[in-house]
């Protein structure tokens, strides 16, 4: 099996999975883990795509909120200062990749012209 | 604000900004594809399926810079935050715009391979060690997927159930998303020579981009909001009394490293954190209306004595306990579990001049 095959397996394995979580999750835990979702059935659906691309922590979050350890004043420390440093090396790297991709640019003029082949006899 | 959650929460404000998009998304979509080609008529022209893909792409392009350009700018100047208000629609829509631009690609480009689709997309170009015929593809498949988490986790559920912060950190993703798509759009159609109108396009854009970013950063750097001073055990003065204007708030940054915000209401002071508990937007910027503190980004709204939502609402904030030393407001470092109320302190009215 080619190494594109195994990530097409691999990804088609990730998405059953991630469906099953969020059956389990949507008829289960969502009411467990969340008071404004008890009795709100219509907008669960939408969850679904969402579930199936992160369900790891999705797991992770239904199992800390289970067992009581989420902290409540993480919820109000915002990560401000990683905007600060991401656009500092984005302000590097977008450039060069732009810079580099058009240095890399071929000129079509000096692609040797098209020629037009004779039917063989 | 959340009671019971629904699909989509729609509100006049929200159809307005929602239709001027759809509007401005459908009139780029019809002029690139209908009115560019006799406008500028290539020498070598293009077919009508890769046109629609190469629309569509362009579209989601500009998309995510603007939805990129709108943070900064609210930062730098209040008069764009209107735009901010309802980003989470602009950015799902980039993605379903995206998302047609690689249905469109893929089958034009990937119909009638021997091979499954997927894998023939991640097979047909491995040239990861040239710059010249790079596969531009995978940085486009990688971009979408970016895209789809930041789009598929865009209802107020995720941002509760993950809480604000990993939220915000997921959805950080954009930035490598927008590298991603710079990167996969320079290495695929700006290598076409012919490509000047376009190339200028997207160059601007990017440095459009950056330069908002930056100088947003280096306004919070010069501007940014005060360090409190540790005063006494477990106490740091915040502020002067006289700075707290009635009805507005005062930011300070504890020695933890979070925000409070001190807020005059009826000549009282009160204190809560400064972070709101739907995205962690600056409450300390927000303006009290009817007893309750706005926020400035999506309207949450909070009473600052006990940073609680109003009924039915039940969001909540932390609080923080206050006393006054003669000017100076000292505010306890360990905030109080979220609404928990504390008693307004009396405080000498602001003065304006140190406002």
């Amino acid at each position: 099996m080619s190494f594109a095959a195994t990530l097409v397996l691999m990804a088609e394995i990730w998405v059953w999975i991630g469906l099953a979580i969020s059956a389990l999750f949507l008829t289960i835990g969502i009411g467990r883990v969340d008071e404004d979702a008890r009795g709100a059935y219509v907008f669960r659906p939408l969850l679904v795509p969402g579930i199936i691309l992160i369900w790891p922590l999705v797991l992770w979050r239904w199992w800390i909120i289970e067992t009581g350890r989420d902290d409540w004043a993480k919820r109000h420390q915002p990560p401000r200062a990683f905007h600060a440093q991401a656009w500092m090396v984005l302000a590097v790297v977008i450039p060069l990749i732009f810079l580099a991709a058009l240095a890399a640019r071929q000129s079509t003029e000096l692609l040797t012209p098209p020629v037009l082949l004779e039917a063989p006899q | 604000m959340s009671v019971k959650y629904i699909p989509v929460q729609w509100n006049p404000n929200k159809y307005v900004y929602d239709a001027v998009m759809l509007a401005a998304v459908a009139a780029f979509l019809w002029f690139f594809m209908f009115v560019s080609p006799d406008l500028l008529a290539h020498d070598r022209p293009i077919t009508g399926q890769i046109r629609t893909a190469r629309a569509f792409g362009a579209c989601a392009f500009f998309m995510l810079t603007v939805i990129l350009c709108i943070g900064p700018l609210a930062r730098l100047d209040a008069r764009f935050l209107p735009l901010l208000y309802n980003r989470r629609h602009f950015g799902v829509m980039a993605f379903f715009i995206a998302l047609t631009h690689a249905y469109a690609i893929l089958g034009w480009y990937f119909s009638f391979t021997p091979i499954e689709t997927y894998e023939a997309l991640l097979s047909t170009n491995t040239s990861f060690d040239r710059v010249r015929g790079f596969p531009f593809e995978i940085l486009g498949l990688f971009a979408l997927l970016c895209l789809g988490v930041l789009a598929l986790t865009s209802h107020d559920f995720w941002m509760k159930f993950l809480t604000p912060p990993i939220w915000k950190a997921l959805h950080f993703l954009i930035y490598a998303a927008y590298a991603a798509v710079i990167g996969h759009v320079a290495l695929g159609v700006l290598q076409d020579g012919h490509a000047t109108g376009l190339t200028v396009a997207f160059g601007l854009s990017g440095a459009l981009v950056i330069a908002l970013h930056l100088a947003a950063v280096m306004k919070d750097r010069r501007a940014g909001d005060p360090a409190a001073s540790i005063a006494q055990d477990g106490w740091e003065v915040a502020c002067h009394a006289d700075q707290v204007e009635e009805g507005f708030g005062k930011v300070a940054v504890l020695s933890t490293g979070e925000r409070v915000a001190v807020f005059r209401q009826e000549g009282k002071l009160s204190a809560i954190s400064n972070a709101c508990s739907h995205q962690n937007g600056p409450l300390g910027e927000g303006r009290i209306i009817d007893c309750l503190v706005t926020c400035p980004w999506h309207g949450f709204q909070y009473n600052v004595t006990n940073g609680r939502s109003p009924e039915p609402f039940t969001e909540t904030v932390p609080t923080y306990d206050l006393r006054i030393d003669g000017a100076k407001v000292l505010i306890r470092s360990e905030p109080n579990p979220p609404g928990t109320y504390v008693e307004p302190v009396a405080a000498t009215p602001a003065n304006k001049d140190t406002v």
